[in-house]
């Protein structure tokens, strides 16, 4: 680590040791003691999670008033004016001591929508959200997806008009994390049915409790609501809460997706990780007699050289980035294989855990891992559906040619 | 080992280019079975490749797995012929491993300098690499050992002056050098399905032979070469499944059918990508594992065996994959899709494949 990084990482230490402690060492795994869950999405009840929101708040709080609830942001907004490299050294660090987890304002909000507003916002929002945003008062959710606009969010039909020097936004928006917590939002809104659909398309700051949005809670496959819909019905939006030009919003999201936090390090800690460590996972085979069977123990081999091949990925990517080279196509990949490997290992795991699986026999560590089973689908699915993922890969890193189509040269409004 | 990387990208720039001039198809073909000598000197003398990664003690320049990886990846990239592997990875691993200085500082000046063309002779007719499959077998003579046995799956065991044999005294497994010229010693070279790497069975009837290192200590020796092997074979595999990748993806964006590049089709594009997945995690093991061996990390065992199983995978899935979206001329014996193909089964399945892969990987988790 070059001296300007070092000195960086010991005053983060000072910080850290100041005000959390260390994370414990991690206990020595012992089949059928502590917590068999294996939660991917949150599972808690609603005063728990309303708990751990005011804890997440208060530690962004508590990072932004001592330098860094904002490491690479300008310093006229409140941010440290650092670089991205400083933001990874601080996570880093940061992980190996006990503090909140901070999603819930950190990856949609302080990822990807704080850096849009800084690129595209007009003055006044940018004064009145982004100090809010990192010192942890507002949430910010992004309000992308429709049910008629999913891989081809260009396809999105929510409208905006003019009218009186403000706007009127009506349309519906799905799959939106943390909107029940949020205060603002970042809507894509058509403005111009007759342009060609990029073309015709505008971002806005929606503030979340204006008359006419109505947040519902959506409930998915695995009986939990990780997600929302969102439907705006004759919302007024000040035109100050426009980002970017008029019918320019696609560059406006393109920014928005291109700061999707980098998955860096993203396998490396919580509980599924844990769960599907070579330990945890040999343990499960020697407490369930398959410790043995050829057949699984090969699955368990091609398994795990793929979650370590992954790793290895993720990790050649993290060191890239800190020697400040720009990675290549890695933490695509990484994602990529990340949803294949966790989906591969819940079926893995099913294999080896047979009926009691199926039907909950109270045994500890066996039914627990339904949870996670049932969650899988989503992983080739959110963030990117896995056929996109790699129609990009096709066409950005190896340069193959995009599927002809009228679509991105008709108006909008005669597309099938 | 060099710090960065400008420099490795300027060894790699440096090999590539002289591999395109020396190494083209039809010298790849040209040279069935064996290898062009004036290119191994050449080799040796412009690029120093053999002693590249060989410690500056014994005549090479004192460079790490990381180098001798990228070097590696672009052999394997260009199907280069030459007994390269054998000598620098096999033969001169095993002396190091040996711990035998004296051997070592007889027989490694020669091998860095490229003067010496060397091979391991460790597996059977079985192909095993499990030290307790050694049968060949070393007796005591008045003046030394002599060996008597048969050695199978030999690399480059017809062309090698120096061939190092794990055979097997009253002290178990032990590691013996023979010289080619030896009596008693005769080579014969085995239809391979991959001709660009040759391989050979070696037949002793008491041949001479010196004892290197201590006795009995072959089976740990084997091992420790084998992980090596994996990384370096892991570094051929990904060059190569690299290489497949390139000429699939240039071939879908050019060849046209219904009107349009076969490239602009999903079925094909998605093909490509699964491939570049493939290519990306192979590159990342091979490159992770050579990094560890560098840093002589405790986590080297695990990586290396990952790289062994995630690069062999990768190969053969992108060699056959590369054979399908060419389509027909794909399957012509005129393509080079075929060779690719042959080398990555046959890399595949040298260490033994799958059927001992998965178990080592396991093994070296504490599974």
């Amino acid at each position: 680590m070059p001296e300007y990084l070092q000195q960086f990482a010991r005053q983060a230490r000072e910080f850290l040791g100041a005000h959390a402690a260390r994370a414990a060492e991690r206990a020595d795994f012992r089949w059928g003691e502590g917590d068999d869950r294996v939660p991917y999405f949150g599972a808690d009840p609603p005063e728990v999670e309303a708990r751990k929101l005011r804890a997440a708040r208060d530690w962004q709080r508590t990072r932004y008033e001592h330098g860094f609830g904002w490491i690479s942001g300008p310093p006229e907004h409140g941010g440290r004016g650092l670089t991205p490299v400083h933001e990874l050294v601080y996570d880093r660090l940061e992980s190996e001591y006990d503090v909140p987890d901070t999603g819930t304002l950190s990856v949609i909000g302080l990822g990807m929508i704080g850096p849009t507003i800084l690129a595209h916002g007009q003055q006044a929002i940018k004064d009145r959200y982004l100090q809010a945003m990192y010192r942890g008062d507002v949430i910010a959710c992004q309000l992308f997806s429709e049910p008629d606009a999913g891989s081809d969010l260009a396809g999105l039909r929510t409208r905006a008009v003019a009218s009186e020097g403000r706007w009127i936004l009506d349309g519906q928006k799905v799959w939106t994390s943390v909107a029940q917590h949020s205060q603002i939002g970042m809507a894509l809104c058509r403005t111009d049915p007759d342009a060609p659909k990029h073309k015709g398309i505008t971002a806005f700051l929606v503030d979340m409790g204006a008359p006419g949005v109505e947040v519902r809670p959506l409930r998915q496959m695995t009986g939990g609501s990780d997600f929302n819909e969102v439907f705006l019905s004759g919302v007024r939006v000040p035109d100050d809460h426009r980002l970017g030009e008029v019918n320019g919003g696609w560059r406006v999201a393109l920014t928005t997706l291109m700061n999707e936090r980098a998955t860096v390090g993203s396998e490396g800690g919580g509980p599924v990780a844990e769960a599907l460590s070579p330990e945890r996972l040999s343990a499960l085979m020697r407490a369930t007699w398959t410790w043995d069977d050829r057949a699984l123990r090969r699955d368990l081999s091609e398994l795990l050289a793929d979650m370590m091949a992954t790793g290895y990925l993720n990790a050649r990517a993290f060191r890239q980035m800190q020697a400040g080279v720009t990675p290549g196509p890695e933490m695509s990949v990484a994602k990529l294989m990340y949803a294949q490997n966790l989906t591969r290992a819940a079926h893995f795991v099913s294999r080896v855990l047979g009926p009691r699986i199926i039907a909950d026999t109270g045994e500890w560590g066996t039914y627990a891992w339904a949870e996670l089973l049932l969650a899988t689908p989503a992983l080739r699915i959110l963030g990117g559906t896995e056929e996109i993922m790699k129609n990009i890969l096709a066409e950005r890193v190896l340069g193959l040619p995009k599927e002809p189509g009228v679509d991105t040269t008709s108006p909008f409004r005669e597309l099938p | 080992m060099t710090d960065g990387k400008e420099e490795l990208d300027e060894l790699r720039e440096a090999v590539r280019e002289f591999l395109a001039a020396k190494s083209t198809e039809s010298a790849v073909r040209a040279s069935q079975p064996r290898y062009d000598h004036a290119m191994w000197d050449q080799m040796a003398r412009q690029l120093r490749l053999p002693g590249l990664s060989l410690p500056s003690d014994y005549g090479g320049d004192g460079f790490g797995l990381t180098e001798l990886e990228v070097v590696l990846e672009e052999m394997g990239a260009a199907l280069l012929c030459s007994p390269f592997f054998a000598t620098v990875v096999l033969a001169a691993r095993a002396l190091l491993a040996s711990a035998d200085e004296a051997a070592c500082a007889r027989f490694m000046p020669g091998i860095a300098a490229g003067q010496t063309i060397a091979t391991l002779a460790a597996a059977e007719g079985h192909a095993s690499w499990d030290p307790a499959m050694v049968a060949a077998r070393a007796q005591r003579t008045p003046d030394g050992w002599a060996l008597t046995g048969k050695k199978s799956f030999v690399l480059d065991g017809t062309v090698a002056d120096l061939v190092l044999v794990v055979a097997r005294s009253t002290a178990g497994p032990s590691l013996f050098a023979v010289d080619r010229e030896a009596p008693g010693l005769r080579a014969e070279p085995m239809t391979t399905l991959d001709p660009t790497r040759p391989m050979a069975t070696l037949t002793f009837h008491q041949v001479p032979a010196v004892l290197i290192g201590a006795e009995g200590q072959g089976g740990r020796l084997m091992s420790q070469v084998l992980d090596l092997a994996c990384v370096a074979l892991a570094a051929e595999q990904a060059g190569g499944a690299r290489r497949c990748l390139e000429m699939s993806a240039g071939y879908a964006g050019t060849r046209f059918q219904f009107g349009r590049p076969i490239g602009s089709f999903q079925a094909v594009k998605h093909k490509c990508a699964d491939m570049l997945v493939r290519v990306e995690l192979a590159e990342a093991t091979a490159r992770e594992a050579a990094r560890l061996a560098d840093k002589a990390a405790p986590e080297f065992g695990v990586a290396a065996a990952t790289a062994h199983i995630c690069c062999s995978q990768a190969y053969l899935f992108a060699a056959t994959e590369n054979i399908q979206v060419h389509g027909g001329i794909g399957f012509t014996w005129e393509h080079p899709a075929h060779l690719y193909f042959r080398r990555a089964k046959s890399s595949e399945l040298l260490f033994g494949g799958p059927a001992v892969y998965h178990e080592r990987l396991l093994d070296r988790l504490g599974i």
